[in-house]
């Protein structure tokens, strides 16, 4: 009942609620993907299919362009000046680069977290939660509440702060703040969530917490999560792809990749021979 | 620059080594001992016991290495690899020991008719010897020689076999000295293990090399 309100309510402010085209097997296809900044090229020619209901990890060393491809897939990476982006994005069948697409409309199917949570500093946990609803012109109380406890529930945060809604988010530990941010997302019904090294800011409790919930919400969600850290694309997805310089080098199944790499190159990053 | 990972993958490599001299060695002085009547059982006994040691030592150091390095790729074939090699090797042994163990069990075959067995040894011998240098070199195409060369042993084996019923049935059995056929059909059946688990270590170098089973899995 909450979630076909919800779905009702983001229909009305432009969100097209899932329909039967999700039952495709990619949720995001990348299709001769090109990035700039300025004059620099930072991704080149990026095709790639991104799975339904999948982790999928992309690697890489430092400027090899993993957060500018995950930037580009819900029109994050225009928003820097100078920063421009040609080729195909298509989620599920729209073209996020059409230009009949209203971006903020993709924001809302695709939501981010970022590699240092960002709480709203004013807000407490709830209005954390609850801000995107209201700002999305969301008043019904009970429909909020029930929102902000189903996504906090899914962030596997509730029963931390079930009692202290009215704190203020910054209160909370970063591991807290982190599904605080990712309950944020949720409470947006996105289909797909980009991570972009969601937990190089936490201690190792905090990480696995965010790992084992990447792992959860895969069943209703796409999770797309940039990381360094190859053990933890090791563990928590399916699918991983290598990048190098701005290019895609390889990419297959988690297995595939980690115990038999088909590129010398992605071999030799993933042993630590180079990176 | 080094790796941590590689100052273990080099002592689990001479580990392994190690373990392919000392097993061909097992082997080829049990079959020797056959052919020869010499008593070696206490000497391939305590070979035998060292592959068992070192078996164990591989598959330590080998989980030590995952646990702490967490290697992937090739580096992650070959320990999972080294682990299987190991315990072929460690088979070699073993079975060496149980061929001068019959021999002790039977008492004087000095007047057998020994050809089958040597026949098949020297097949056997080779097969040992090239999954070694299949180790040492890398040599992912040694698994299908080692599968040609394992069905040469399988057939000598049926062979012996039907040859060892036939007089059985036809000759009389107060002429019939069992020791030469019991000896012969339990040395043939050592043989043809070893056979068999010299092809897997072909099998675990193409795995090493290829990623990907030996085709004849």
């Amino acid at each position: 009942m909450t979630h076909e309100a919800i779905d009702s309510g983001i229909e009305n402010i432009g969100v097209r609620p899932p329909t039967a085209d999700l039952q495709h097997r990619y949720k995001v296809s990348i299709r001769n993907l090109n990035a700039w900044f300025g004059m620099k090229q930072a991704l080149k020619n990026i095709s790639l299919d991104i799975k339904k209901n999948a982790a999928t990890a992309i690697i890489g060393p430092s400027g090899c362009g993993k957060t500018t491809l995950i930037r580009c897939l819900n029109r994050m990476h225009e928003m820097t000046p100078g920063a421009t982006a040609k080729g195909s994005v298509i989620l599920d069948n729209i073209d996020i680069y059409d230009k009949k697409v209203d971006p903020v409309v993709i924001k809302r199917r695709i939501g981010m977290v970022f590699q240092k949570p960002n709480p709203f500093p004013t807000m407490s946990i709830y209005d954390n939660v609850a801000a995107g609803l209201k700002l999305n012109g969301i008043k019904d109380k009970r429909l909020i509440g029930d929102v902000v406890r189903e996504s906090l529930e899914g962030a596997a945060l509730w029963e931390e702060v079930k009692n202290e809604l009215s704190k203020p988010g910054l209160s909370l530990s970063g591991g807290q703040q982190q599904r605080l941010c990712i309950a944020r997302a949720l409470a947006m019904h996105p289909e797909v969530i980009l991570m972009d090294e969601p937990t190089s800011a936490l201690d190792p409790i905090a990480s696995s917490k965010i790992e084992e919930l990447i792992h959860s919400l895969k069943k209703d969600l796409t999770i797309i999560t940039v990381t360094h850290n190859m053990q933890q694309a090791a563990r928590v997805s399916d699918l991983t792809a290598f990048m190098y310089l701005g290019e895609l080098v390889e990419y297959g199944t988690t297995k595939q990749i980690f115990e038999n790499p088909q590129k010398d190159l992605t071999e030799r990053y993933i042993s630590g021979k180079f990176g | 620059m080094t790796r941590l990972l590689d100052l273990g993958i080099d002592r689990i490599q001479n580990i392994i080594m190690d373990m392919a001299k000392l097993s061909e060695k097992s082997v080829t002085t049990a079959i020797e001992s056959y052919e020869k009547g010499a008593s070696t059982k206490k000497v391939i006994f305590e070979w035998s016991e060292q592959l068992r040691v070192l078996q164990d030592e591989v598959g330590d150091l080998a989980i030590e290495l995952i646990a702490r390095y967490q290697p992937v790729a090739t580096d992650l074939r070959f320990i999972r690899s080294c682990m299987e090699i190991a315990y072929g090797f460690s088979r070699f042994g073993r079975y060496a020991y149980d061929i001068v163990d019959v021999l002790e069990t039977m008492g004087s075959i000095a007047n057998c008719d020994k050809s089958a067995v040597l026949e098949m040894s020297c097949t056997v011998r080779e097969m040992i010897h090239t999954s070694v240098q299949a180790l040492q070199s890398k040599d992912k195409n040694a698994a299908e020689k080692l599968y040609q060369m394992d069905d040469t042993v399988d057939a000598l084996y049926r062979k012996y076999l039907r040859e060892a019923i036939t007089p059985y049935e036809k000759t009389d059995k107060r002429s019939f000295d069992p020791r030469c056929y019991i000896s012969a059909l339990l040395i043939l059946r050592y043989l043809e293990r070893i056979s068999d688990h010299a092809c897997y270590i072909g099998d675990s170098v193409h795995y090493i090399v290829t990623g990907t089973s030996s085709p004849r899995r």
